[in-house]
This record gives structure tokens, C-alpha cells and sequence, in this order.
């Protein structure tokens, strides 16, 4: 009678672990579950922080104005028709710091060939933007977005989940391409040539 | 608490053991084949059991204990470091086993899901029966009433069918549902002379029960709603400053699964002011009395600027989300200048209170852009300092008396490559000393770093404000569930299953009248009290049937042979 | 507004007070033990039903009841509080016996203070005494509340006196309804050895709450959650006593100890006191939970999330839990009686243990409890 009990009773706690472990596993599973993505977008070499929109599929750049860091007023519009590479940096940000070599040389690059560089400052203060301005020689301007409306404002058309953001935009004022994340030369050149149909500037 | 599987036939049988019906046991010789249905339907009626229920219960309360004890990766990160650092060798393990996630760890998880399928696999067949039950008149009255767990007796003057008549109408006059004879042709048993009533009252003893656990249902999936599509964010504000709720301006964002970037708000919002007042005297002097935080917020790009106050207690909704003031500290503003006078660096600083308490807070200045090379600055400030033996203490929280206390360093702050850094927090490694001892500087003075490397000013103190902005859609289905719940459990817990039977039989000797027995028992009465509701009840029957007297119910007579004579 | 210092000493006073009253009261229900005269039968009536029941009902204690040969002192209790279809006090109605040939009524309960009357000189002078204290312990409490201009349970050691308040209060309340007088000497003397702790241990003087605390969820969330434990506090003594008798009975029936034992022959028979803690603890659950929910809210207030797993919710989600387990146990085979009383007093002792350890030790939001 007693083995019978104990037999039982093991038998229970055998099938209570098969069944808890059952259940572990489809939890795992359910939380391991990852979204689509989305195929209007492509990546750029197999990297998933670098992308470049389809014609047509490109969102459309909202217009800003802002103080640079010299102290001037500076309005998005005044670069119409133009390719602009903006990016999104703060002296703050280690990788924005890490990639501010990169940005040199491909402005030094492509600027001669007509691309028009602009720098948004987010989260910073003036005197530190234009110390990290002077460390790394940075020749192109920057508007302060201290309070980050000029970031919120993009952020509702591409999903700029922090610093550094590098986009780049067509000449008809449409986001073509953007690195989320430090940019490489590689990633950048790549989108640059595409966008104005040259390599190499 | 009802049992769980009362097969409801029978009014005298005994609620069937719940846990132990008669199953196949593998073990049983000469119990055949057990082939993988009869394993299956034994794991889901184990599973359904009470028993697995009880222990399911203890193992989510004993689960819970872990995550209250040790620090959690949600609520502490830090603490959960500090625990790292402390217990070298145990921390691993303790992580490997999920115990610093207790309430996000899959074995958690498995027991509440367990819980609930076991909830699931008994409320369902129940709601069913409920069903059928609510269709069902009660059962036949019994003969013998005597046997049931309560009963009474006793002679009265009416016939028994008038007796019976006078029966139903106070029962019915107490809500419960009644059942009468058939007509004598249908009747089942031919000894059965007919005259009796069945009454049957709280089947909304049922409904309450499987409302509260389904409620409770309910608040797991309304959980597991905010989960998936709310976020929780957290932002440090200085005074004077404004932040866009976007991603990239937020400290901290935790989103659910399916929440991205562009769900958040487009809201903006500036801290206008913030004050903090402290009890100046007394038994509790330094005791904060108020908090408040006044602020204006545009609800999008290019809206009408709206002010507003947050305090704690007062959170304020914009946008679909809510914005909650948690902490406050200081940020005390320095400006550094290069050799040359040209500003490197000014700005508030927020310094983080550490546990020394009165607002005793640490922070670091770095100045990555200096000339030749890096600096960084670690710096106590004391809101209101005094000096104990030769150390800072702050003895009140409001800033009366700031001072801060610096040491200089330069070198490689390790921010040009690499990992991103806490902004609280200085890696000196790379570094060396510029000053032997701590400087302290009041308001307005300066620190001249040595080899020309500039100047350090102390300018002047702001307070900050940590906000939480949080959106969580399943908040109020949790609520209404909530609130389902404890209905249900109030229903169940105050009504009482019953069945009371009246039957009535001509009285032996040849009196006029007839005797008349009640009986009554409580289905689920684990709690005691139908004892003296069927006291009450069997007192008023029986005056109801001495006041319906025979000269009634001559009356009675008077009246339907005056209608046979009308009818004519 | 500032603390109103001299209220603070007469609440204080009223506290020493109660204190001595409820003192006083358990001397009494002790001497009632001692000297009392021995009260009369439950009806023969009342005692069939309840053969019947057991025999037909699968409480589970039948065997037990058939062990313990203690005659119950408690006439049948009456009503539960709120069951719907009963009347009052039942002041008329037929006696027990037979009225008239052959018939058979059950007896209904005797008024409440007729029962009183015949429950001897020393039960009505605890009583006395035991309301007097409730009477006292309740204006410290009021004028404590006056004194701070806020509800009287911002920190442990008020809160501490808010429950022993509710608890008395309670078991007054159920002492009278179910003339469970034996019981006195417990329950009275369990919140004497709280109270004198409290006084002696956790005393703050009258004093402000902080910001995070001036709400008024802060009536509502901690005033349920004072009640429900009050309430469990009764609850647990009394599980206490019924592990004690349940022991006392076991140990009868193995031969080794004689029955009649002078105080257990006078206390409720076992089943009694199995329903009345069952009862109790009915009355507080849903109280409990109404308190736990409450907190969700005000902690979506103050905080920003409803449930975030902090330490003090947590351990209030383990008693709830505990509870539950409880109440599930009653309904479960091999679970009633005893194991299921262990599982309610590991339920309050987890209870104690979040309002004394937790609390005050384990940092968490709601380390307010106003204890250095």
C-alpha cells in the first residue's frame, strides 16, 4: 500500500516536471519571438544599423531652424536641393566621438562635390559643442537642439533611437539612406554613392 | 470555499471527495495497457486538481521570496552589481538560476501559467454546469425528511394540500426557486402522495466564485497587455531645461514588444521651477514637508504652450501617456576655462545624493575637449555644510550653505573609442591627480588646475527633477478585473448554496389537519450558519401556518365555490 | 499644520489606559476559567444536527468531534454576517421542547443579552472590562488622528495600535454574537503582549508624514489594509487554540493524556473554533484584497506603475497568496483541520514579517515606516 503511495507520488512529481518544463519552453519561446521587418527598406552590406530607402519610399525630412554653435540663425530649407548628410551627435557621446574622424574625411570627400554637411547638437551646451568642434577640427556647422524637438521631429519619420544618427537627404528633401549607430566610412560612402549616383565624390 | 467536483444529483449525497476519484492507476496490477490518452487525461486531471492547485500556490508564494530578498535587475541594477562585487563566487550561480529576474524568469513564469491552466481546466466545466443547473428545478423533496442534516416537524390544522400551498408562497416570498409536484398521472413514484415543495436559493454563490477566478484571469492578461504594448521612461530634468519625449532624449526606455520609437508622445516639456521645502525645527527637522515641480508642456510641435505642477502623488497626463515626478537632487554649475579664458565647459552638473543622507551628493564634471589633454573632476556637493572633525557633513537638505568639494584629474577619459559611459561616474584609470587634497570652493570661487591647464569655477547651484513617463493600456482592464474580482469573491463568500423541502401528510389518528415536515441542507456551508437560518425558517412556516387557520381556509372553499356559482 | 502636541500626550494617556483595562480583562476571563460556574449543555437538538451533519457533510472532523468528549460550551451560532434572509435577534418564537404531541422545532438562538446574563459574574465583568479597553483604545486612537490632522496609521508604531484596535473591536463583535467567552482569554491577551510591544519597542511620537505619504489613497489603502489585519490577527489566535485543543484531543485519543482537561472542557469543540477562524478569515480576505488592489492604484499615483514587484508588495502578494491557499485547502481532502491552520498562520506570519522586517530593512519605495 505505502510503495503503491510512494509510487504514485513520485509518478506525480515526474509528470508535474515534464509538464513545467513544458510550459517553460513555450514561455521561452514566446519571449524569444522577434518582429518583421519591413522590405521597403534595405540594408547596406549586410549591416543592420546602415540602411538605404527605395526611391519613392524615401519620408520626407521635416524643415528646422536653429542657432548654429557660432551664434546665426540657420534654416533646413536654405539647403534645398541639395544632399545633406545630417547628423545627430553630442560631445557627450562616446561613439559620436568615435566617429567624428570618419565624418571629417568623408565631408573633406564629397563637400568639394557639392554635399552640404550639417551637424544637430542634441542634449549639449554651446561651450562644449565648440570645444569638441575645435578637438576634432570639424569644419561644417551645427544647430543646438538642446531640448531635442529637432530630434522628436525626425524621429516620427525615421525611428532615431539615439546618438550618434547619421541620414542622409536626396536633393528633393527625402531621407535616402541612415546609419543608426557609429558611422563607418564603408557604410557611409556606400549610401553617399548611391544617393548621388557617385562613387568616390 | 465549494468542492470542486459535487456531482449535483442526489440532495442527501455528500459532496464526492474532490481529489481522489477513481482513476487508473499505473501501478494497479493487472492494469493493462496505459497508452499515452489515459497518461494525458491523468496529467490534466492531476493538473485541475485542488491538491495541485494548493501546491502551485505554495511554490508562487515561496517563488516570490527570492525577489523580494535579493536585489532585482529591474527595480536595482546597481544593487545587483553591488551583489557581483560582494559574492563572487555565488553571484553566478544565483544569476544563472534567474534569481536577480525573479518575476521575468521562465520558471516563474511556468508557475503562474501553470496556475492559471490548472484555474482554467476546473472554472470552465463549472461555468457549464452552472449553466445547466440554473436551467434545473431542485430535486424531488425526499421521504424521509427527517434524515436530512436539518429538519423539523410539527402539526397544523390546514389540509396538506393548502398546508403545502401556504409553504410554497413563504418560500417564494424569500426568493427561492420552487418546485412542485407533476400532475398524478406523471408522477414516479405511485406511493408518492404529492404533497410537497422543493426550494432551491443561491446559485449566486457559483457565479461569484467563477467570476473572482476569472477575473483574476483577466488581470494576468491585462498584465501581460501593458507588457507588450506600454514602456516605462525615465528622465533626469534640470531646472530651466526641456526635453523632447523622443527616444534619444530619454535616460532610460523600456519598451514592450510591440511598442517602437515612433509611439511615443510628441509632447515637450520644460521645468519651469522646483521647490522643495523641509521642516526647519523640531523632532523630524529635515524631514521634507512639500515637493513641487511646475512646469509647461506643448502636447506636440507648434501646440499652445500649457503650465502645469507635478508633486509626487499628482502625475500628469499628456498625450495618452503620464509623467510622474519620482525623485529630486542637485545639480551645482561649473565653468571651466582653458589657459586662454576660452570657455570649455559650463553647465549644470546633476549630482546623484548618495545614502549619507540630507542630500550628501556625488558627481563628476568631464571635460573631453581640454587642450593637451582631457580633464575630469570628481566633486562632492553638501547642500548645507558643516564641518565635523574635519569632514563635510550636510546637516539640512535645502541648499543654505552649499559647498562643493573637487579633485582634478587629466589624462585619456576613455571616451574617444570604446563603450559609452555613465555620466555619474569617472574612469581615473587612465588619469592622473592634479591635486593633492579635495578643494573645497563656495559659490563664486574658482580652482586654478596646475601646469596651466585652466581654471575651474564653482558659479552656482540648480536643483533637477527625475521624471517617469509611462504608458500602460492594460492599466485599466487590470483595474476592472481587479474590482470583478473582489465582487466575485464577495458574492461567494456571502451566499450559501441551500435546498429546503416541505412536505406535508395527512395526520395519523384522524386529526383534522395534517403534519408537516421541513428539511433542509446547505450544499456548501463549510463556514457554518444554515443551522439558524433554517431555525428562522421552519418558525415561520409554521406561523404562517397557524395564522392561514382553518377558518382561512373554510374562506378558501367559501370563495371558489362562489366563482363555480359566477362561472355558471 | 503643526502636530497638536498636547493631543498627542492624551492620546498616549488613553493608550496606557486600554492597556490596563485589556489587562484587567484577561485577569477576569482567566478567573472565569478558574472560578466560573460551568455553563449549561448546547441543547440535545443542537448537538443531533450537528452529529447529522458531520455524519453527512464531509467536514472531515467527525472522527475527531467523536474523540473529544468536551461538551460544547456555545449554544449553535447564529446568523453569518450578511447572509441575506435573516431577521433580527429573535426575541420570540417557539421554545425547544415539544408544544405539542409530536413536534419537533430547532431551538433558536437565545438574545444576546439574555446569554450574557447567564455567562457568569467573571465573564461579564471581562466583558465590561474588555469594552472599557476597546472604548479607551479607541479615542487614543481618534485623538491621534486629531492630533496629526491625518488618518492615525502613517507609521508602524501607529499602525501597529490601529490593528490591535480593529482586532479588539472585531473580537468583541464576535465574541458577543457566538458567545465564545472562552476564547477571551486569548484574543485579549494577544493584543495586550502586541500593545505592550509596541509602547515599549516602536513608540514615535506624533509627527507629520512625508510628501510621498500625503494622499489620500493613504486612507484608504492602509485603513484596509489595518482593518485586514486586525482581522487576521483574531484569525491567527485563534489558529493558534485550535492547534492547541486539536493536540490536546489527539493526545486523548492515543491514551495519553486524560480527558477533561479544565480548560479545554470549557472552550468550543474543535469544529467551533475551525469555523469561527474559517469565518474570520472570510471577513478578511476580501478586505485584504480590496487593500492590495487600493495600493496598485496608489502606487500608479505616486509611482508611476501599479505593481512593481517591491519588496512589501511582494510579501503582501505572498499572504494574499497564503491565503488563498488557505481557503483552498478547506475545500481539499487531507488538507482541513490542522495542515490547513498551519497554512493560515504561515500566512500572518508572513504578514508580521512584511510589516516588521521588510519594511524597515529591505530598501525599497516604501521604506517609510518611520522607524530608525
Amino acid at each position: 500500500m505505502l510503495r503503491a503511495v510512494l509510487r504514485a507520488r513520485r509518478r506525480t512529481v515526474v509528470l508535474a516536471a515534464a509538464v513545467l518544463t513544458g510550459a517553460l519552453l513555450a514561455v521561452v519561446l514566446l519571449a524569444g519571438w522577434a518582429g518583421g521587418g519591413n522590405s521597403d527598406v534595405t540594408d547596406v552590406d549586410g549591416s543592420a544599423s546602415a540602411v538605404v530607402y527605395a526611391a519613392g519610399h524615401r519620408p520626407l525630412a521635416p524643415d528646422f531652424t536653429g542657432t548654429t554653435l557660432t551664434g546665426s540663425k540657420l534654416s533646413f530649407s536654405s539647403y534645398q536641393g541639395k544632399v545633406v548628410v545630417l547628423n545627430f551627435w553630442g560631445s557627450w557621446c562616446v561613439p559620436c566621438r568615435e566617429e567624428a574622424p570618419t565624418l571629417s574625411d568623408v565631408a573633406a570627400q564629397y563637400q568639394p562635390s557639392g554635399v552640404s554637411f550639417l551637424g544637430v547638437d542634441v542634449r549639449d551646451t554651446t561651450a562644449s559643442a565648440q570645444a569638441f568642434a575645435r578637438s576634432f577640427h570639424v569644419t561644417y556647422p551645427s544647430v543646438g537642439d538642446p531640448s531635442s524637438v529637432i530630434t522628436l521631429d525626425f524621429t516620427a519619420v525615421v525611428p532615431i533611437a539615439g546618438t550618434p544618427t547619421t541620414l542622409v537627404i536626396d536633393r528633393t528633401g527625402h531621407i535616402a539612406g541612415a546609419v543608426f549607430g557609429t558611422a563607418t566610412y564603408p557604410e557611409l560612402t556606400a549610401i553617399l554613392a548611391k544617393v548621388t549616383g557617385k562613387a568616390g565624390g | 470555499m465549494t468542492d470542486v467536483r459535487a456531482p449535483e444529483t442526489d440532495p442527501f449525497d455528500p459532496a464526492a471527495e474532490p481529489d481522489d476519484p477513481p482513476r487508473p492507476d499505473p501501478a494497479s496490477p493487472g492494469g493493462g495497457a496505459f497508452g499515452p490518452a489515459d497518461w494525458l487525461r491523468w496529467v490534466w486531471r492531476q493538473l485541475t486538481s485542488m491538491r495541485i492547485a494548493l501546491v502551485l500556490l505554495f511554490l508562487l508564494a515561496l517563488g516570490s521570496v527570492p525577489g523580494s530578498m535579493l536585489p532585482q535587475q529591474g527595480t536595482n541594477p546597481a544593487g545587483v552589481q553591488q551583489y557581483f562585487t560582494s559574492h563572487p563566487a555565488l553571484a553566478p550561480w544565483l544569476s544563472r538560476l534567474g534569481l536577480f529576474n525573479v518575476f521575468g524568469a521562465p520558471w516563474f513564469a511556468a508557475i503562474y501559467l501553470l496556475l492559471f491552466v490548472s484555474l482554467v481546466g476546473c472554472v470552465v466545466p463549472r461555468t457549464f454546469r452552472l449553466a445547466g443547473s440554473a436551467r434545473t428545478l431542485p430535486p424531488r423533496a425526499p421521504r424521509h425528511l427527517a434524515r436530512l442534516p436539518r429538519s423539523a416537524e410539527y402539526a397544523t390544522a390546514l389540509p396538506p394540500a393548502d398546508a403545502v400551498e401556504v409553504a410554497a408562497r413563504v418560500l417564494a416570498g424569500h426568493g427561492f426557486r420552487l418546485r412542485r409536484p407533476a400532475p398524478p398521472a406523471d408522477r414516479a413514484d405511485p406511493a408518492d402522495d404529492g404533497h410537497w415543495v422543493s426550494a432551491e436559493k443561491g446559485y449566486l454563490r457559483e457565479a461569484g466564485n467563477l467570476l473572482f477566478h476569472l477575473a483574476l484571469l483577466g488581470v494576468l492578461v491585462s498584465v501581460a497587455l501593458g507588457g507588450l504594448f506600454g514602456y516605462k521612461a525615465d528622465r533626469l530634468l534640470v531646472q530651466g531645461d526641456t526635453f523632447a519625449d523622443t527616444v534619444s532624449a530619454l535616460d532610460e526606455f523600456h519598451p514592450g514588444r510591440f511598442v517602437t520609437a515612433a509611439d511615443l508622445g510628441p509632447f515637450t516639456l520644460t521645468l519651469d521651477t522646483f521647490d522643495a521645502s523641509y521642516i526647519s525645527s523640531g523632532a523630524q527637522r529635515g524631514q521634507p514637508s512639500a515637493f513641487d515641480a511646475r512646469i509647461s508642456y506643448t502636447e506636440q510641435p507648434g501646440a499652445p504652450v500649457r503650465t502645469g505642477h507635478l508633486a509626487v502623488n499628482s502625475p500628469l497626463s499628456i498625450d495618452g501617456a503620464k509623467v510622474y515626478l519620482i525623485g529630486h537632487g542637485y545639480a551645482p554649475v561649473f565653468r571651466v576655462t582653458d589657459a586662454r579664458g576660452q570657455v570649455l565647459y559650463n553647465a549644470a552638473t546633476p549630482f546623484i545624493a548618495g545614502t549619507s543622507g540630507n542630500f550628501l551628493s556625488e558627481g563628476v564634471v568631464k571635460v573631453p575637449d581640454a587642450q593637451p589633454e582631457q580633464l575630469g573632476f570628481t566633486g562632492v556637493f553638501v547642500p548645507t555644510a558643516v564641518d565635523v572633525g574635519g569632514t563635510l557633513e550636510s546637516v539640512f537638505p535645502a541648499a543654505d550653505y552649499p559647498v562643493v568639494s573637487l579633485i582634478a584629474y587629466a589624462g585619456n577619459l576613455g571616451m574617444n573609442t570604446g563603450a559609452p559611459q555613465s555620466v555619474y561616474q569617472l574612469d581615473t584609470g587612465g588619469m592622473q591627480r592634479l591635486t593633492a587634497n579635495p578643494q573645497l570652493l563656495l559659490p563664486g570661487q574658482s580652482l586654478k588646475l596646475p601646469g596651466g591647464r585652466g581654471t575651474i569655477t564653482f558659479t552656482g547651484v540648480v536643483p533637477w527633477v527625475s521624471l517617469a513617463i509611462t504608458h500602460d493600456p492594460g492599466q485599466l482592464p487590470a483595474l476592472i478585473c481587479g474590482i470583478a474580482a473582489l465582487g466575485g469573491l464577495l458574492l461567494s463568500f456571502m451566499i450559501r448554496r441551500r435546498r429546503v423541502f416541505v412536505r406535508a401528510r395527512v395526520a395519523p389518528d384522524s386529526r383534522p389537519g395534517s403534519t408537516v415536515q421541513v428539511g433542509g441542507l446547505a450544499r456548501t456551508d463549510a463556514s457554518g450558519g444554515f443551522e439558524a437560518e433554517f431555525a428562522t425558517l421552519a418558525a415561520e412556516l409554521r406561523s404562517a401556518h397557524e395564522q392561514a387557520g382553518p377558518h382561512q381556509s373554510a374562506a378558501h372553499h367559501q370563495s371558489a365555490a362562489h366563482r363555480q356559482q359566477e362561472g355558471e | 499644520m503643526p502636530v497638536n502636541v498636547a493631543l498627542g500626550h492624551v492620546s498616549n494617556a488613553f493608550l496606557v489606559a486600554a492597556l490596563v483595562f485589556y489587562s484587567l480583562s484577561v485577569v477576569a476571563f482567566a478567573g472565569d476559567f478558574a472560578f466560573g460556574r460551568p455553563r449549561r449543555a448546547a441543547a440535545t437538538r443542537g448537538q443531533q444536527a450537528q452529529d447529522r451533519a458531520a455524519a453527512l457533510a464531509a467536514v472531515g472532523a467527525a472522527g475527531r468531534a467523536a474523540a473529544v468528549p468536551a461538551v460544547p460550551a456555545v449554544p449553535e451560532a447564529p446568523a453569518v454576517p450578511g447572509a441575506p434572509a435573516v431577521p433580527g435577534a429573535p426575541a420570540d418564537g417557539p421554545a425547544s421542547g415539544p408544544a405539542g404531541g409530536g413536534d419537533s422545532m430547532p431551538e433558536l438562538a437565545v438574545p444576546a443579552l439574555r446569554a450574557i446574563g447567564e455567562a457568569g459574574r467573571w465573564v461579564q465583568t471581562a466583558l465590561a472590562l474588555s469594552l472599557a479597553g476597546v472604548l479607551a483604545h479607541t479615542v487614543s486612537v481618534v485623538t491621534r488622528g486629531l492630533a496629526v490632522h491625518r488618518a492615525p496609521w502613517g507609521n508602524m508604531y501607529e499602525f501597529v495600535t490601529a490593528l490591535t484596535c480593529v482586532a479588539a473591536i472585531f473580537f468583541l463583535f464576535v465574541m458577543i454574537r457566538y458567545r465564545a467567552w472562552t476564547l477571551g482569554v486569548f484574543v485579549m491577551g494577544a493584543v495586550v503582549v502586541t500593545l505592550g510591544l509596541a509602547e515599549t519597542l516602536i513608540y514615535t511620537a506624533a509627527g507629520d508624514l512625508v510628501p510621498a505619504l500625503q494622499s489620500y489613497w493613504l486612507d484608504i489603502h492602509v485603513t484596509a489594509m489595518t482593518l485586514a489585519t486586525g482581522i487576521f490577527f483574531v484569525a491567527a489566535v485563534l489558529g493558534c487554540v485550535y492547534l492547541w485543543v486539536d493536540r490536546y484531543a489527539k493526545r486523548v485519543a492515543a491514551g495519553r493524556a486524560a480527558p477533561g482537561n479544565g480548560i479545554i472542557q470549557r472552550l468550543p469543540s474543535i469544529e467551533q473554533i475551525d469555523r469561527l477562524t474559517y469565518r474570520t478569515i472570510m471577513f478578511g480576505f476580501p478586505v485584504w484584497t480590496f487593500g492590495v488592489i487600493a495600493g496598485a492604484i496608489w502606487a500608479d499615483q505616486a509611482w508611476g506603475r501599479y505593481w512593481g514587484w517591491d519588496p512589501v508588495e511582494t510579501w503582501a502578494f505572498i499572504t494574499w497568496v497564503l491565503y488563498a491557499a488557505f481557503l483552498h485547502a478547506r475545500a481539499t481532502a487531507g488538507w482541513r483541520g490542522r495542515r490547513a491552520h498551519y497554512i493560515q498562520l504561515l500566512g500572518f506570519a508572513s504578514l508580521t514579517f512584511n510589516i516588521l522586517v521588510v519594511q524597515v530593512s529591505i530598501a525599497g519605495l516604501h521604506s517609510y515606516a518611520g522607524v530608525s
